[in-house]
């Protein structure tokens, strides 16, 4: 991540590191599900929860990090509240994934593996997903997306920039409006 | 560390055509060291666990009965086994090693054991892409195998793949070191260096008290993180580290002296209870 | 139906009366409508026809439905992706693909409650031009051979009952009925079941190390990472058919005399884990795993292990790292798992795949199972069909049959018309694997033809490519992905195929020369042999089977400076064609470079600045006139 798209840390509240500790016994061999359920709540591995969780299963902090940084599903920055994963798997890539790609980086302003300084979105550029048949895809959170192209696209990105409740008003810039906008609503249909 | 029960009684191997005794537990490599084969290593060292990561010291390895297969395996971590038939140096064991010294050699082009290495295997330089602003570091993993081994594992290999490297928590001053060295020490390339000035010590970023001798008050060897550490983990006596060397060698001195004194006396114990000198 | 409130069942016996009940209950001849929600037909909005469908049911009055005797069941995947929203009448079989919310009323008036065919939801046969009724007349189905996938699309996931009604848990209680250990071990071995992840190692044979492994307690695990882009028969396994996982890792538990199961998830599949664990709590809870077992002495219970998003956690001893909770780093094998796998200890490993077999081959008996495939390949294989095909999905077939049975049977041929549309390779194996060319269509799809031909199964990922696939640039696509995926621990995998992947740009940027094949044709045979795990090991394969059946496209690339497919950026310009151009303007909002000049207006033509074009290539794929030119 460049140094100016760094986003802001939210300050972290510990109760919840103690709360998923609660989950599971003391032992090491929970690291990887706490620090998954720590992802998953904070978005991102805050470094006092992993130094809290190091001395809790009795894992030294180097070890801690080298697993962090180890694992894709981890982050020690920050994520978007809204996740896009671009599937670069081999049946997406064959059926334009590069291109998906190249659109969401270009519309959002950010490369793969940032997140927007407003934290709505991260782009990630992943490996298969398992959704094959549906090439390209990409997966905002747990949704996953099919059959895509640059124009489905940026309709993604203009749902997800109107929030959480779906699609609606606020649209990215864009280049042009009238024809552009009718060949993409020819498309929609 | 991989063992296979072989029983206890020491067999025989061939290596290079030369008959060589292994004994049962122990790795291919150990046995050819033992017989005066050298096999080139780098990761690994006899404080630790055999990791099998740099792929120089692979051998060729078949046996009778394999019908002519051969396979290349690692030495350090290939249990010895009863007449297996070992080549060190045939034309698939120096292609794998040309190659990995190469890629070395791309990886650290100004690592002079690098370039030694390569040398002697015919590679005077890389023929592929030098990385840009090129280290010293061959992620040999000696320096986080060790830590974790002696001290305190406060560095640990970050991120992976392409990307691997050796580092600390979040690439600052790593919480957990103690100064020991040890990752300084077993650094086969200099990667890892340190500093000391006086009674301080400078690594990873962070820097560190030397003991100070109970006497003379000369800095001794060691931090007093390491000291504690050694005190705790390892159960040593705190005395250990009270003293330096000529002040202990001093206080050895007078003890030998006293007991002599005695022994004229016809003691058999020391009159006054006190003791004296180190409890080695 | 409240399942979880049923009573555990205290004895074999009472299982087998409950399953047996339950096949006259009226639950069993309902009639079913099925509603696919696995990931792909979530995709493309399952979750919104479901609910549509509900509410349309609930609203029919209580005696008709009554009289229908009606139940809607959420399936796991069919396996026809590409085709989804699927909905299947069942008993009758009826095939809807491509439904919308819209299509509910209509479906449930006429389809369901009026018993009519809605013509206009059906398949339609691209050979034919006829639409098809039937699940079982659709060529996709048709050409399969359904066992390890016998139950998806067919059940509820996430009822056990449902499952008890195809058969479910049966060999399960039959082995406990009185089998032995033993005789379960024979069984498989028998079956000549071989390991579905990729290297089809002998299931019983590694069954039979680990039991005579020294050491207890002994381990076993399932392997769900299914890392290999392009593959997810595993994923639609593990979401449709839970209850088939978990009852083929207990009988694998019973021969291996072990208590500790672990099913290792990938990260990404989230349904997968929400299905597993919901099924491993309905079983523990009516005593199908657990303490005592059915009453008898056998105690087994399964844990789930997520993966964090790394795909050489697929080799199995970087697997083992992972679940003791470590940076997933593969050992040496010269010691094997079924010695010292998990916490050092004996374990077997299979995938998915491997274990929803086993409950079909203790069932039916190793002499059928071995009656189907090839020699030395036994059974079925399921892939994953993908890429430029017209049917995508998971297609389940005998050991043995081609790969253009495969292709153009099931998978309905090519996908675009065409000479650059035509069939060019397959790919197989993911990352380990390799393309093999149309010169090998005809050959039989088995663990050691596709060895042979230079690529390999791996866990059946199959992707087929045209003309506008770039070889070079699906084997530098491979390189990148491993480079990023290796986990760096030793030096030909990290440093080697970085630099394979250096080798590869320069060719694909026009840059390459002669000497840069001879070099990494040199190195790969360096890496194949020299890495520590199967991720180097194989790693090259993609290189070499290109190299090997496209070395022309290299040479292309390298002597003329063309790539003829029209990929590589630094190779291609693009154009528009005047005479083609309507001036509809949807290249110009597409572009992101501001390359493209003109005003949108009927008429008008637009041109492409060569010099300020990054050669994304959405110019192009949103024309709908096809006037964007490569050359």
């Amino acid at each position: 991540m460049s140094a100016q798209s760094q986003p802001q840390f939210p300050p972290v509240d510990l109760a919840a590191t103690e709360a998923i500790l609660a989950r599971y016994a003391a032992e090491p061999k929970h690291l990887i599900s706490v620090l998954q359920d720590l992802q998953l709540h904070y978005r991102y591995l805050p470094r006092e929860a992993l130094e809290r969780v190091g001395a809790a299963l009795g894992v030294p902090l180097a070890k801690v990090y080298g697993v962090a940084t180890f694992y894709k599903a981890f982050s020690l920055t920050p994520r978007g509240e809204k996740i896009l994963r671009v599937c670069t798997g081999t049946a997406c890539h064959i059926r334009g994934a590069p291109l998906i790609l190249s659109e969401l980086q270009s519309r959002l302003k950010i490369a793969a593996g940032e997140t927007t300084p407003d934290l709505r979105f991260s782009l990630e550029a992943v490996n298969c997903v398992g959704a094959c048949a549906l090439a390209p895809v990409v997966m905002e959170n747990d949704t996953a997306h099919g059959n895509l192209s640059v124009t489905k696209v940026r309709r993604l990105v203009r749902s997800g920039a109107a929030g959480s409740r779906g699609r609606g008003s606020a649209e990215l810039p864009r280049p042009d409006d009238s024809p552009a906008k009718k060949a993409e609503e020819s498309e929609e249909s | 560390m991989s063992e296979v029960n072989l029983g206890d009684a020491p067999f025989t191997m061939t290596i290079d055509g030369k008959r060589v005794e292994a004994r049962p537990g122990e790795m291919v490599l150990a046995a050819a060291k033992r017989a005066g084969i050298a096999i080139p290593t780098l990761c690994e060292h006899k404080a630790v666990e055999s990791f099998g990561s740099c792929r120089l010291c692979m051998v060729e390895v078949t046996k009778a009965a394999w019908k002519g297969w051969k396979g290349l395996m690692t030495a350090c971590l290939y249990p010895a086994a009863p007449d297996l038939i070992i080549e060190t140096q045939s034309e698939r064991v120096l292609h794998v090693r040309r190659n990995v010294l190469d890629l070395l050699l791309a990886r650290c082009p100004d690592s002079t054991l690098i370039q030694r290495l390569a040398a002697e295997h015919g590679v005077q330089q890389t023929s592929f892409s030098v990385r840009e602003q090129p280290d010293l570091c061959i992620l040999c993993g000696l320096c986080v195998r060790i830590c974790e081994s002696a001290a305190t594992s406060a560095i640990s290999t970050v991120k992976r793949g392409h990307h691997r490297e050796i580092g600390t928590p979040w690439g600052g001053p790593p919480p957990a070191c103690i100064g020991c060295l040890a990752c300084a020490h077993v650094c086969p390339t200099g990667h890892i260096t340190f500093e000391e000035h006086g009674a301080t010590r400078a690594i990873w970023g962070r820097s560190f008290e030397l003991q100070r001798c109970a006497e003379c008050g000369a800095p001794l060897p060691i931090t007093v993180e390491q000291a504690s550490f050694l005190v705790e983990r390892q159960a040593l006596d705190a005395s250990y580290f009270s003293r330096c060397e000529s002040c202990q060698r001093r206080a050895t001195a007078q003890t030998f002296g006293r007991l002599a004194r005695w022994q004229k006396l016809g003691l058999t114990q020391e009159p006054d209870a006190r003791q004296e000198g180190g409890k080695r | 139906m409240a399942e979880t409130a049923q009573a555990r069942f205290a004895s074999v016996e009472a299982f087998l009366r409950h399953a047996a009940l339950l096949k006259t209950s009226p639950e069993a001849t309902q009639r079913r409508v099925l509603v696919c929600l696995g990931t792909g037909c979530m995709a493309s909005g399952a979750r919104e026809v479901a609910a549509a469908l509900e509410r349309a049911l609930a609203a029919l009055p209580a005696e008709r439905r009554v009289a229908l005797n009606l139940c809607m069941k959420k399936t796991g995947c069919h396996g026809f992706c590409e085709k989804g929203p699927l909905v299947v009448l069942w008993p009758e079989a009826t095939f809807y693909k491509g439904v919308k919310p819209k299509d509910v009323p209509e479906l449930v008036e006429r389809g369901i409650v009026g018993g009519e065919v809605i013509e206009r939801l059906l398949y339609v046969d691209p050979k034919t031009g006829k639409p098809v009724e039937k699940y079982g007349a659709i060529d996709f189905y048709a050409r399969q051979t359904r066992i390890a996938m016998r139950n998806i699309g067919l059940m509820d996931p996430a009822n056990l009952d449902d499952y008890l009604l195809r058969d479910g848990y049966q060999a399960l209680a039959k082995v406990l009925a009185g089998w032995s250990p033993e005789q379960v071990l024979k069984e498989i071995e028998q079956a000549k079941l071989r390991g579905r992840g990729g290297g089809g190692f002998d299931a019983g044979r590694k069954w039979r190390s680990c039991k005579s492994a020294k050491g207890t307690p002994r381990y076993l695990i399932c392997n769900g990472d299914e890392g290999d882009p392009g593959a997810f028969m595993d994923r639609s396994l593990m979401e449709g058919d839970p209850h088939g996982v978990i009852e083929g890792m207990a009988i694998a538990a019973f021969a291996l005399e072990t208590r500790e199961g672990t099913i290792y998830v990938r990260q990404e599949y989230p349904l997968a884990v929400e299905h597993l664990e919901r099924a491993i709590a309905d079983a523990r809870a009516r005593g199908l795993l657990g303490e005592r077992i059915l009453g008898t002495d056998f105690s087994f219970d399964i844990q789930i292990a997520r993966g964090g998003g790394a795909f050489v956690c697929g080799e199995s001893s970087a697997l083992m790292r992972s679940v003791e909770g470590k940076v997933g780093e593969p050992r040496a094998k010269y010691v094997h798992a079924t010695d010292k796998g998990l916490w050092d200890k004996p374990t077997v490993l299979n995938n998915v795949e491997t274990f929803v077999n086993v409950p079909r081959i203790v069932e039916k008996g190793a002499a059928w199972y071995a009656s189907i495939g090839t020699a030395r390949s036994k059974g079925t294989k399921a892939f994953a069909l993908t890429g430029k095909v017209k049917n995508t999905g998971l297609v389940e077939v005998e050991m043995g049959t081609s790969l253009r049975e495969i292709i153009f049977g099931a998978g309905g041929g090519m996908l675009v018309d065409g000479p650059k549309g035509a069939f060019k390779a397959v790919q197989t194996g993911g990352p380990s694997g390799g393309c093999l060319p149309e010169s090998l269509l005809d050959l039989p799809v088995d663990f050691d033809s596709l060895t042979d031909a230079g690529s390999m199964m791996g866990s059946g990922g199959m992707i087929v490519m045209d003309h506008s696939t770039c070889m070079v640039d699906v084997a530098r696509y491979f390189l990148s992905f491993l480079t990023d995926e290796s986990c760096g621990k030793c030096v030909p995998c990290r440093e080697g195929l970085y630099q394979m992947y250096r080798i590869l740009s320069r060719i694909a940027e026009g840059q390459g020369t002669e000497a840069d094949l001879a070099k990494i044709e040199d190195l790969s045979q360096a890496v194949a042999v020299g890495s520590l795990c199967a991720l180097g090991k194989s790693g090259p394969t993609p290189v070499l089977s290109t190299l090997r059946y496209f070395r022309h496209e290299y040479e292309a690339h390298i002597k003329e400076k063309r790539c003829p497919a029209g990929v590589c950026k630094a190779l291609i310009t693009y154009s528009i064609d005047t005479s083609a151009c309507d001036g509809c303007g949807a290249c110009l909002a597409a572009c992101a470079s501001d390359a493209i000049t003109g005003t949108p207006k009927k008429g008008e033509t637009f041109q492409i600045n060569t010099l300020q074009c990054d050669k994304c290539g959405a110019c192009a794929a949103v024309c709908k006139r096809g006037a964007v030119a490569i050359s």
